[in-house]
């Protein structure tokens, strides 16, 4: 019985077959159906494929504005809600004129009901070229489709490859409107397409060496990059392109001319790896750098390819010595936890190894927004016997989770942290992160720091006021 | 006496907006009623990233459903998602209300969603039986993106509410009811301190004070569905027919009060937001002019509080400072008009909306002031930036998007309003009433104090 019907979901049978507890007796293709479309009337977690695009990927790059095609809700919405920080350098010496740019500024054409019934066309002309003026310094502009403009059909790309000319500078159109595909995933997949067809070849890079790589979706979130540039660095590895954290829109553009693609989101940004290996032939490698076991192995991987692994030894015996007391620690104090993760993909199947092997803690639920097949094959090769997977769960599922596997704390986004609290269990930000970055091996101890933080605040032992105390306990709180 | 500039938005884009599209005030709206749950008709996000805005500023959960509209509905209609989302939220949530809220991909495509609301109450019917399927109210909602902004969704919602609840009047319930407007759960249990000290049964419409600001006691919580503290009750709802009249604190939202006041007699008062010393005394006039009952003592101790800091406070410290305010068109008009009560000059006053109304108050404000001040309307946090770029002023005054444009300006920037997500318990601190007033003087003058005076400190000293 791998397949499991929630109690609050007797009135949606449907979604049984997004529930599988872990059973290594079951078939391997016994996973949970995924990205397919949410039952209506759900309170589901997932977002809208502009979210994808224009809030996962575009959102990141340092140098660009973002002309959001839509009436104001989508503009405002997507201003400046990811954590995604940026440096100011560019690769050919300059600098971005302002203070995280990307996180600063936001454009929108503000459609209005004539617009709506007599095209928006004018005003997104109209409206790139206002940015173009408001930020001459710009590499380049994105412009994104939203539901608006997607159903009254709007040709943006005639508007975006006129102003190209007209402008001697990149616009670049998204066309994914926020009701495409069944969640964010379908933003992703669609703007590494557009990216990749558009931009890529495009541009030649200043210099190349012979270690130059493509970090491939990593989107340096609370600096996630500036723990892993170092590391690569140090081992002798040149990153010549980011997709897309702190990176420019150039090195988007000359994403062709390196040696080797490294993947780090498997979700997000896997299909530009594999156009980029179908047409100019560059290979591509998996990487997870999350945990220090799997940081290890995959620096030692890359470093691999390159004939580096003398000096991915000598960072990695460093690292390992710096953070194993403070990991010890954390190990002591959070063995045999139980906690449940719920990210939007790969953090699910990146993160209960790592936290079982050097913190001892154990994984009982594991739920993504927009997994596919093979993330969700991963998640079941790395979870123990009895854990449960959850494709998409709703909001009442939620109440049942905790009611049910007891989770010490949940690792999750932000709606749904303040709504565990409620339960009386902890949770912290896995998207965004609490106090990150939690990549690497310094990344990871700020993840046990903060789940060590959560767990034993001294609240969760005050939540119920008690009628009468116990002698003992009483001279404890004395 | 001065004049008000009033300047427009010469772009046609917008830049980092000031407000959002209507379905956010709608959601905000349902929100404040007891089990009362939000049904976004629209695409994920619709839903999604309001939530995430409320759990940033809240630190709250939001439960708010949706549709899920997806290419065919695009092309075939959203028939199919709203009727089983009704029938699904309705059997598995059993909620008191369901707020059926129209976005911009449903009114695009033209969803008849009177008609299929009275299909999914039929299907209801036949999944839950009659009697159970009859105790959820289903109330529409239209609220096209693409029309105004928020808090045309919000006074639509409230609309709506009073529109399809209220009942046939039957005899006086003593009650006044009150629109609060997007304010936060403290503005609103302060409102209902007044109240309180002023011996009346205050009707919220709607009250979002607990549901966005609920107790963790997993004792007292009701799980399965999760449904937080308090909001006000359908029947309450009903009963705003009866109620000796209405005031909505927000010139922008009054359009239940004047529909109640057209039906049913109720009188309706609309606007100032009680912020500052004048607007609060308004809104107690207002009070007594449809209770007929005194302002007790206790009150107007505390409205003597205020002035008492205001005595204190004001000449030394604030008095001929020059502020920039910036937000949504109610709590930046009574923070303007605050402002000049305190002696400064609101220099610039920014807000996204484009409205007669608020252009009729901030010609008053400028009446008040000793100089002129600058009106952006139909204007952005960019349009705000460039402004101060040539003519800085001493403080900003205004929600969190305009953190990283403070940080820039190097102008302090004194939090009010929605969104406050870089700072911890605005939404609980009240700004409204004699009580609000007195935290505002304290927020701005501390802000004052680190800004203008911590390197020659010895001035603080007496």
């Amino acid at each position: 019985m791998p397949f499991k019907l929630f109690e609050v979901d007797k009135e949606i049978p449907d979604r049984e077959k997004h529930i599988y507890v872990k059973d290594s007796a079951d078939p391997k293709e016994h996973i949970p159906k995924c990205n397919t479309t949410t039952i209506p009337g759900c309170m589901t977690e997932r977002g809208c494929s502009f979210a994808g695009i224009r809030g996962v990927i575009g959102g990141a790059i340092k140098d660009v504005i973002h002309v959001v095609h839509a009436p104001v809700g989508c503009t405002t919405n997507s201003s400046g809600s990811k954590r995604y920080p940026t440096s100011p350098d560019l690769p050919n010496g300059d600098k971005v004129p302002v203070d995280q740019f990307n996180l600063k500024y936001v454009m929108g054409t503000d459609l209005k009901e004539s617009d709506v019934i007599f095209g928006g066309m004018k005003k997104l002309r109209q409206s790139i070229i206002e940015a173009y003026k408001e930020f001459p310094f710009v590499g380049a502009i994105y412009t994104y489709a939203t539901c608006t403009t997607g159903l009254i059909g709007d040709d943006m790309d005639a508007v975006a490859k006129q102003l190209t000319e007209e402008l001697g500078k990149d616009v670049v159109a998204f066309n994914v409107p926020g009701f495409s595909g069944p969640t964010q995933s379908k933003g992703h997949h669609e703007g590494n397409i557009t990216f990749f067809n558009r931009l890529v070849g495009t541009k030649e890079p200043p210099e190349t060496t012979p270690y130059d790589v493509n970090l491939i979706g990593e989107y340096n979130i609370d600096g996630d990059n500036w723990i892993l540039e170092p590391y690569l660095k140090e081992i002798g590895i040149n990153i010549l392109s980011r997709f897309t954290g702190d990176s420019s829109h150039d090195e988007i553009c000359w994403m062709h001319r390196a040696k080797l693609s490294l993947v780090r989101c498997q979700r997000s940004a896997n299909y530009i790896a594999d156009l980029i290996e179908e047409k100019y032939g560059i290979p591509y490698i998996k990487v997870d750098f999350f945990g220090p076991k799997y940081c290890a192995e995959n620096l030692m991987a890359v470093a691999k390819y390159f004939g580096l692994e003398e000096k991915a030894e000598k960072l990695i015996e460093r690292k390992m010595k710096e953070i194993q007391p403070e990991l010890d620690f954390y190990k002591e104090k959070l063995q045999g936890k139980k906690l449940w993760m719920f990210s939007g993909g790969p953090k699910n199947w990146h993160f209960p190894e790592p936290l079982k092997d050097h913190l001892g803690m154990e994984t009982v639920a594991v739920s993504t927004m927009f997994e596919h097949e093979d993330g969700y094959t991963k998640i079941k090769e790395r979870v123990g016997e009895g854990t449960v997977i959850i494709d998409d769960p709703n909001s009442l599922e939620f109440d049942e989770i905790i009611e049910v596997y007891k989770p010490d704390i949940i690792l999750s986004g932000i709606k749904e942290k303040y709504k565990a609290h409620k339960f009386g269990v902890p949770g912290i930000l896995i998207h965004s992160y609490e106090n990150g970055p939690y990549i690497g091996f310094e990344g990871f101890l700020n993840l046990a720091r903060d789940i060590y933080a959560s767990i034993y605040s001294p609240v969760w032992n005050m939540i119920e006021f008690e009628e009468e105390l116990e002698e003992s306990e009483e001279e404890v709180i004395k | 006496m001065s004049c008000a500039n009033i300047i427009k938005k010469e772009r046609t884009s917008v830049i980092n907006p000031l407000v959002t599209c209507q379905p956010m005030g709608a959601m905000y709206a349902v929100a404040g009623i007891r089990r009362g749950l939000p049904l976004v008709h629209g695409a994920q996000g619709c839903s999604t990233f309001v939530r995430y805005a409320f759990a940033r500023h809240f630190r709250e959960p939001s439960e708010i459903a949706v549709t899920s509209l997806h290419e065919d509905a695009a092309v075939f209609g959203g028939r199919k998602n709203l009727i089983s989302g009704i029938g699904n939220l309705a059997i598995r949530f059993k909620p008191s209300l369901i707020g059926v809220i129209s976005t911009c991909s449903s009114e695009i495509i033209g969803d008849d969603m009177g008609g299929f609301i009275k299909v999914a109450i039929e299907e209801m019917k036949k999944r839950m039986g009659e009697k159970e399927a009859e105790k959820i109210k289903i109330v529409p909602i239209s609220t096209p993106s693409f029309v105004e902004t928020h808090f045309k969704g919000y006074d639509n919602t409230i609309k709506a509410l009073v529109d399809n609840l209220a009942c046939d009047p039957t005899e006086f319930n003593e009650k006044v009811n009150i629109i609060p407007g997007i304010v936060n759960p403290g503005d609103i249990r302060e409102i209902k301190h007044i109240l309180a000290l002023m011996g009346i049964e205050g009707l919220i419409l709607t009250d979002i004070s607990d549901p966005f600001d609920s107790p963790l006691r997993p004792s007292a919580t009701e799980f399965k569905p999760f449904y937080p503290k308090g909001g006000t009750t359908v029947e309450e709802i009903c009963d705003t027919s009866n109620s000796l009249g209405t005031i909505s604190l927000c010139r922008y939202a009054g359009s239940a009060a004047v529909s109640l006041e057209k039906k049913y007699d109720v009188p309706a008062a609309v606007g100032p937001i009680p912020i500052g010393v004048q607007n609060t005394d308004q809104f107690l006039r207002n009070l007594k002019k449809f209770t007929g009952l005194e302002i007790p003592d206790t009150i107007l101790d505390e409205r003597g509080l205020l002035i008492d800091s205001m005595a204190d406070i004001v000449s030394r410290y604030l008095f001929g400072r020059k502020v920039a305010v910036f937000g949504d068109p109610a709590i930046t008009s009574g923070i303007a008009r605050f402002v000049c009560e305190l002696g400064m000059i609101p220099s610039v006053v920014c807000t996204g909306v484009e409205s007669p109304e608020f252009v009729e108050e901030m010609k008053k404000v400028a009446k008040e002031s000793d100089e002129p001040v600058d009106v952006l309307i139909r204007s952005d946090l960019r349009d705000l930036e460039t402004h101060l770029e040539e003519d800085p002023v001493d403080l900003m005054i205004g929600h969190s998007d305009g953190r990283l444009f403070a940080k820039s300006l190097d102008i302090p920037l004194i939090r009010v309003g929605f969104p406050v997500y870089d700072r911890v318990g605005y939404h609980r601190v009240p700004i409204v009433g004699y009580n609000g007033g007195i935290n505002l003087i304290d927020r701005i003058t501390n802000t004052v104090f680190e800004k203008y005076y911590d390197k020659e400190h010895w001035k603080l000293q007496q």
